[in-house]
């Protein structure tokens, strides 16, 4: 259902762009690639479900045009999804898009003969620009006898139209067939290495709902297909109304162990409840998740809150928001809100199920300074106010304080090691000449400006980087920082004021200040790792000895240079864009909170390349961040940005 | 300094403020705007038209919507619509109009200038929608419109439930495609002098491009399954209860006579005259 509905927004994105975006028609084929993709993985009903969303998504903001768009999609691109799945070859493609094409052809033919007043309206418009051109074309004695034949094949045309309709439906559906069918069969292959992610799956159970106590007796998991174990044999208990904290680095199977409190069964050893695990259901086990945007379900705080109760349930929404600190926000629509309070709603949400266990699984990892520790506040007197047990699973050991008792989950060995191999240090430092690499004087910018939604996002911003200078800019959420961002790199033009990169604006220089942005994975758009870094850089991926210079700058082994992208763990994407960007030698590198979703240890890292980076190739930082651990040696001076307003911060 | 923007595309965002329109049942625009659109589809004649219009005028007096919304349009889409008309009105036609000597032919004219504004007309009434209506309320609408359609055994309530979540993931992948656009723009541009290369070159990225974009929104559908999952499977989608009131009678009813009013003087009075 999640695929459906995300899968039916891509297509009304795709779709509504080929509408709305001038020259951009030829995306209209690439929708059919999700809806293949749906067509292919699952049952019709799903293909219906997605394609009556996007319809309607499509039909709200591009109109009738945009609908057409999308249904034509659905039914071609499900066609050569299906045809994927019965394991069709291009013939049957061939066979079927024409067949596809004569039932479209009718059907479009059978709607201009009931709208008689629109087609005779249309054809009378075509005929009129048509005989302006010729006529004009007429004046030419070259052109005339040419004309009045191309008037006279067109006054055929006309006449004739069903047949011309037909031919040209038959002609299309074929060639969009065929496109679809050629850009699905490449999608898939690529997407036939991506790790099933999928983690969460409803318990087959029976019985009264009854999660606690619950007592894990060497309880041990190994996923299908794997080498190692994701969590080694385990023995715990969670008692009624107990505050559990489990602690561990990553790959030690924190993650692995919320799946099991939540239903699944052990590879061996086993778990005792006294009932079921009842995942999402009243009284049951609840689930909130490392991150924030997507298990916010609603499009309104109010209606997230109660997303998914059986119809007929009364809850009581203001008071459940005023619980978490979210009163008076019923009405507010979940997209503006802040990571933390995205995560508090998620945090009401569960307790509208009036859970006897609750399972919070590195809930602050994305979340700011602020937000974390209003969301930390929240979770810590559940156990008290409510009937109860808390398993909170967190990286950070300071946030384990207040929980009852503290699990420490041992390192299981993770098939995919980190090298973490220094980098080779150059001797030469760079000469400081402490040139200024970017100016921002006067720097403003407003959003949808002009329009009623115009939101001012910076103010007067003015400050110099210099060479070699390592820069944090601070801010909380929404205090345009990103946008700041985006300036700096020249993707964003500034609505006031003067952005300069060594003299020249930003904008005309796009590339020459790198940026890293904080969704690693966006990035990321070759399939393997050598590729990726050789097409960021610019050089041909066949030499191996630029690839291997550039993956050992930010310390990464260069066996990694043949491995798929959707193989490498957090830490090692994050890498491998700063590799890709380094290897152009840019005037600066900009970072867009590169430490979020990062473990403790894979964050020492990466602060650790990035201050040797900085100390010995004379690299020009600034890091754009929410947090401030860990950056001093990286970034010596800090400037803080609050709603807009730059304020240099204390050294 | 200030550099002059052209104004963006602000979608399904509806104008800040409150009035009677944007407190109407999201189901009554719904109805509203295919029920005119099959007007138009049907009666594309001046006589509906202008009536639509007209109704379209007050109900943007009503909703107090600026002429800030209406995005920048690009001079080419101007100077394609001249050459239309030029044309058009060179093409000539019925009727004719007589200046002294001269004989003026408006026929050709008239009618693209008719069918340009049939579009104009149709996505007005899509941007009057998305201008009044919190996208929250659409799809707890459309599965009371579509209550009547269960007994015809179509899932109506799965549909209603996936058209929420794919508002709700919509804007959420749109930030996530001007990034792979921005990411994009931040390449050096291979250097690439045969035009096989180029378009291989091109068909490539567009893989490439694809697969990231859907490597994306698979993982973001993974990730809200995983939610859906946690709550139990789905079941209600709102928490306040949905459905016309007296206001929503009025509009309907009226929006109800204009279509009948149409149809029967095109039917009946102006048949055959061309008008």
């Amino acid at each position: 259902m999640a695929q459906a509905a995300v899968m039916a927004a891509l297509a009304a994105a795709l779709s509504i762009i080929s509408v709305v975006v001038p020259f951009a028609g030829g995306l209209s084929l690439l929708t059919t690639v999700p809806m293949g993709l749906l067509g292919y993985r699952y049952r019709l009903r799903v293909l219906v479900a997605a394609t009556f969303a996007a319809g309607v998504v499509a039909f709200l903001i591009a109109g009738v045009s945009g609908l057409m768009v999308v249904v034509n999609c659905a039914y071609v691109g499900g066609l050569a999804g299906i045809m994927k799945r019965r394991g069709r070859g291009t013939g049957t493609v061939i066979v079927v898009g024409l067949v596809a094409g004569v039932v479209f052809g009718l059907f479009i033919i059978a709607a201009l003969t009931v709208l008689v007043r629109l087609r005779t309206l249309t054809f009378a418009a075509m005929t009129a620009n048509f005989d302006g051109v010729v006529s004009v074309a007429s004046h030419i004695e070259l052109f005339r006898p040419a004309a009045q034949d191309a008037r006279h094949l067109f006054g055929i045309a006309l006449q004739y139209w069903p047949l011309f309709l037909m031919a040209y439906a038959m002609f299309s559906i074929m060639v969009v067939t065929l496109v679809g069918w050629w850009a699905l069969s490449r999608v898939l292959d690529r997407l036939s290495g991506i790790p099933d992610v999928h983690k969460l799956e409803t318990p087959d159970e029976s019985g009264p709902v009854a999660p606690v106590p619950v007592r894990l007796i060497d309880a041990r998991f190994r996923y299908p297909n794997a080498a190692h174990d994701a969590l080694k044999p385990l023995s715990m208990t969670v008692d009624a109304g107990e505050d559990v904290a489990i602690t561990g680095a990553n790959g030690s199977g924190k993650t692995t162990l919320m799946l099991l409190l939540s239903g699944r069964a052990p590879t061996s050893g086993s778990i005792e409840r006294p009932g079921a695990v009842g995942l999402g259901q009243v009284g049951g086990t609840a689930v909130i998740m490392q991150h924030p945007e997507s298990q916010v379900l609603g499009t309104r705080v109010a209606d997230d809150v109660v997303w998914g109760l059986p119809p007929g349930t009364d809850t009581d929404v203001a008071g459940l928001l005023r619980e978490v600190g979210l009163d008076g926000m019923e009405e507010r629509n979940t997209g503006g809100l802040s990571g933390g309070e995205l995560q508090r709603l998620a945090v009401a949400a569960a307790l509208a199920r009036k859970p006897s266990l609750l399972i919070a699984d590195e809930v602050t990892s994305m979340v700011d300074q602020r937000g974390r520790e209003s969301l930390l506040s929240v979770l810590s007197g559940l156990t008290e106010r409510h009937q109860m047990a808390l398993v909170q699973i967190t990286h950070y050991n300071n946030e384990a304080d207040t929980a009852d008792r503290i699990v420490q989950l041992s390192q299981s060995q993770d098939n995919l090691v980190e090298s973490a191999a220094a980098p080779t240090p150059t001797d030469s430092p760079a000469p400081r000449a402490a040139e200024p690499v970017l100016q921002f004087e006067h720097v403003g910018h407003e959003y949808a400006s002009g329009t009623p939604w115009a939101k001012p996002a910076l103010h007067d911003v003015g400050f110099t980087v210099h060479e070699g200078e390592g820069v944090l800019i601070h801010g909380g959420n929404g205090s345009g920082k990103s946008t700041l961002a985006w300036i700096m790199a020249g993707l964003t033009t500034p609505t006031s004021g003067s952005a300069l990169v060594r003299g020249t604006p930003a904008t005309e220089c796009v590339g020459e200040v790198a940026i890293a942005f904080q969704a690693a994975r966006l990035q990321l758009m070759r399939s393997r790792v050598d590729l990726e870094v050789a097409s960021a850089a610019g050089f041909s991926p066949h030499d191996r000895a630029r690839v291997s210079a550039a993956l050992a700058k930010v310390g990464l082994d260069a066996s990694l240079a043949g491995r798929r992208i959707d193989q490498l763990s957090g830490g090692q994407m994050r890498r491998v864009v700063i590799a890709g960007l380094l290897a152009r030698s840019p005037h600066a590198l900009i970072l867009d909170e590169p430490l979020a979703g990062l473990d403790a240890a894979s964050q020492r890292g990466l602060l650790r390349l990035l201050t040797d980076l900085r100390r010995n190739s004379g690299l020009t930082v600034v890091v754009i961040s929410h947090d401030f651990v860990g950056l001093e040696e990286l970034c010596p001076r800090t400037l803080h940005l609050r709603d807009g307003v730059l304020t240099e911060g204390p050294s | 300094m200030t550099t002059r923007q052209p104004r963006p595309v602000v979608l399904l965002r509806p104008v800040p403020g409150t009035s009677a329109i944007h407190e109407l049942w999201a189901g009554t625009k719904i109805i509203v705007v295919l029920g005119f659109s099959a007007l138009m589809a049907f009666y594309p004649d001046w006589v509906p038209l202008a009536l639509v219009t007209i109704l379209i005028g007050i109900a943007v007096r009503m909703a107090r919507i600026p002429r800030g919304v209406l995005p920048s349009v690009p001079t080419w889409l101007w100077l394609l619509l001249l050459v239309g008309c030029v044309t058009a009105a060179i093409g000539g036609g019925e009727p004719y109009v007589h200046l002294g000597s001269f004989e003026i032919a408006f026929g050709g004219l008239l009618k693209f200038v008719r069918i340009t504004v049939v579009s104009l007309v149709l996505l007005g009434l899509g941007m009057l929608v998305s201008w009044t209506t919190n996208i929250a309320d659409i799809a707890p609408a459309v599965a009371r419109l579509g209550r009547p359609f269960r007994f015809l055994r179509i899932p109506v309530d799965d549909w209603a439930v996936a058209l929420a979540l794919a508002l709700r993931a919509f804007p959420m992948l749109l930030d996530e495609f001007r990034l792979l656009y921005a990411a994009r723009r931040l390449r050096p541009r291979p250097v690439l002098t045969s035009r096989r290369a180029r378009r291989r070159r091109w068909v490539i990225e567009m893989v490439d491009l694809l697969a990231a974009g859907i490597t994306v929104a698979l993982r973001r559908a993974d990730e809200m399954g995983d939610a859906i999952t946690a709550r139990g499977g789905t079941g209600l989608i709102s928490a306040a209860l949905s459905g016309p009131r007296r206001a929503d009678w009025v509009v309907l009813t009226i929006c109800g006579l204009v279509c009948v009013v149409s149809v029967v003087l095109q039917a009946t009075v102006l048949a055959g005259t061309g008008i």
